[in-house]
């Protein structure tokens, strides 16, 4: 805004101005002595440097005086517009919670959240959405001004579920959300929430008292420990606000703007053929001692370029973006240190949210791989972790995405089959500490050999014995000797190998960019 | 000075215990020995300090999340 506007366009220049003002100072002290800032706040921190390219700022509810002039506006409660990140268009919004609670607005034209014109936006230039979410959704008090109650699905989600088909949706809660605006977050390839300051569920202490006689605290009902930690419905959890909107900034930077375009390729500073001899002595010569696989993982990929989706959540995996040669990669990396690595309900769904993720936006999946199975036991079955994990099964299964399965210990049964894809080369490499087959020797022997083992005299003894002969044809060398997997590495070879793969595997990516087909139903 | 409890990763039991109360620890070094799914999983110190307890015992079956011991630094 200039002089010149002021005086040439009056009119505009103070609607402009009053949209600035959001709820007023004493509603934005309100939402700082809370620990949040505000929209305009956030989008700044957000977005490059006066990139921010405001659009239906001037929406409000205007009110006259009784000659009809206008005496002032107070702004819809939601900023949205076009910006850039790091150079790249985007399209991002959030409502204003000063203004109103940042409740729906009543608008001829939705501008944000399920349906709204942020997402028109997002949707028809096809770059990647935004949401800053920060409200509740629709509230009671439209009914006495509409006349009438609304159906559910009037503003529906069938352009956001569109969206995550098309391009990039990342989204930050970033104060306490429930109903509309807590469906919105779910529905993102990337969402992180602050702890202590944000909240999401689908109803808060209010309505969980009314309806169960419950009471409880809202961060002990939709706290990041809930819904990060324990329940995966957010993925990220970030210890500020600056932190949260730092995630969603490194998330994109491995996105294309469109499924029609291959992710974002940088100069690597770190040498292809770096080879780091710590690799050849990380896993442990007895195999039944854990490891640290996240800093194995860091050993071989470009260095700092890893950022791990959902860490505290389903941790017998590890779903990491990183890069190898400046290339973007999802890395898939079983973790020992937490029940061998077994697969669970939470792994899996983790691990099925990051495959169709890299997917759809075109990039190759590395396994690491140690994996003894599924996880085993009472509160595992109770828990559906069968029917999950052959979920994880099914959707390796439809893989279109280049992809490289690299054994580093344990691969056995249906668990160790979600870490191949048959629709690629299938290329299968092994360190010589790896292992596998459809299940451990150790354990089948007993089943297998049951009759053998029960009617010898030692029967302990016996199976010892079994267990001893078969041993050697578990080498991963005999397997490689039959060309069942392609090729055993020296672990120090690892970073050289993955990244020329992944370099071919770019001619490949781009003759396959676009939507993806829908498929029929899943297990 | 900063007391930093230290969880247990999963549910299993304890196998060995390393380190005693009063010793001085490393980021990384390893305090005791959990055995889970028939794997050892090393209990390490998350930072430089001092132990100043230690909650379980071998033999002791913890659940995930549980405090093992305590970190002074």
């Amino acid at each position: 805004m200039d002089d010149f506007q002021e005086t040439a366009f009056p009119e505009l220049s103070f609607r402009l101005a009053e949209s600035k003002k959001m709820g007023g100072p004493a509603a934005i002290a309100r939402q700082h002595e809370a620990g949040r800032l505000t929209i305009r706040e956030r989008i700044d921190k957000l977005v490059d440097q006066d990139s921010f390219r405001e659009v239906g700022a001037l929406a409000g509810t205007g009110s006259y005086d009784a000659n009809n002039r206008l005496v002032s506006v107070t702004p819809a409660p939601y900023v949205a517009g076009l910006a850039k990140i790091d150079d790249r268009p985007v399209a991002l919004g959030g409502e204003d919670f000063t203004v109103r609670g940042g409740t729906t607005f009543g608008s001829t034209r939705r501008k944000g959240g399920q349906g709204g014109f942020i997402e028109d936006l997002a949707f028809h230039y096809r770059i990647p959405l935004i949401n800053l979410i920060d409200g509740a959704g629709g509230s009671v008090t439209s009914i006495k001004r509409r006349g009438h109650s609304v159906f559910p699905g009037v503003h529906g989600f069938e352009r956001s579920v569109e969206l995550l088909g098309m391009v990039p949706v990342a989204s930050a809660v970033l104060g306490t959300a429930a109903g509309g605006p807590a469906g919105r977050a779910i529905l993102s390839h990337f969402s992180v929430m602050v702890n202590n300051t944000s909240q999401i569920f689908a109803a808060g202490p209010p309505v969980v008292k009314r309806s169960l006689g419950q009471v409880i605290e809202k961060n002990d009902l939709g706290g990041s420990k809930i819904a990060v930690d324990t329940a995966g419905t957010i993925h990220n959890a970030a210890t500020s606000e600056e932190d949260a909107i730092g995630q969603v900034r490194r998330f994109l930077s491995y996105m294309p703007a469109n499924v029609w375009e291959l992710p974002p390729v940088q100069e690597s500073l770190d040498p292809i053929d770096r080879c780091d001899p710590q690799l050849a002595t990380i896993v442990p010569e007895k195999r039944t001692q854990a490891y640290n696989m996240q800093r194995l993982v860091r050993m071989v990929c470009d260095k700092d370029s890893c950022f791990d989706l959902q860490p505290s959540y389903g941790k017998s995996v590890m779903t990491t973006l990183a890069r190898l040669g400046g290339r973007p990669v999802g890395i898939i990396a079983n973790n020992p240190m937490v029940y061998g690595g077994a697969m669970d309900v939470h792994s899996a769904r983790k691990q099925i949210h990051f495959m169709e993720l890299c997917d759809t936006f075109h990039i190759p999946l590395v396994f690491f791989v140690d994996v003894p199975g599924f996880m085993v036991g009472l509160k595992a079955e109770q828990e559906g972790t069968l029917r999950e994990g052959m979920r994880a099964v099914c959707v390796a299964g439809k893989l279109r995405v280049p992809t490289i399965t690299l054994v580093i210990r344990k691969c056995y049964g249906m668990a160790g089959m979600a870490t191949c894809n048959k629709n690629d080369v299938d290329l299968k490499l092994a360190w010589p500490s790896a292992e596998w087959g459809s299940l451990p020797v150790e354990g089948g022997v007993a089943a297998a050999f049951r009759k053998d083992i029960m009617s010898a005299p030692d029967p302990a003894a016996r199976e010892r014995e079994i267990e001893a002969e078969l041993k050697p044809y578990a080498s991963p060398f005999r397997t490689a000797e039959a060309f069942a997997v392609e090729d055993i590495i020296d672990p120090r070879q690892t970073r050289p190998i993955l990244c020329e793969f992944i370099a071919l595997a770019e001619q490949r990516l781009r003759t396959e960019v676009g939507l993806k087909p829908r498929y029929g139903v899943q297990p | 000075m900063s007391e930093i409890e230290i969880n247990s990763p999963v549910t299993g039991t304890v196998w060995k215990v390393e380190r005693a109360v009063g010793d001085q620890v490393r980021e990384g070094d390893v305090i005791m020995i959990l055995e889970s799914m028939k794997m050892e999983i090393p209990v390490e110190a998350e930072t430089t300090g001092t132990l100043d307890r230690i909650d379980v015992v071998p033999d002791d079956s913890v659940n995930e999340g549980q405090r093992l011991c305590v970190v002074k630094s």
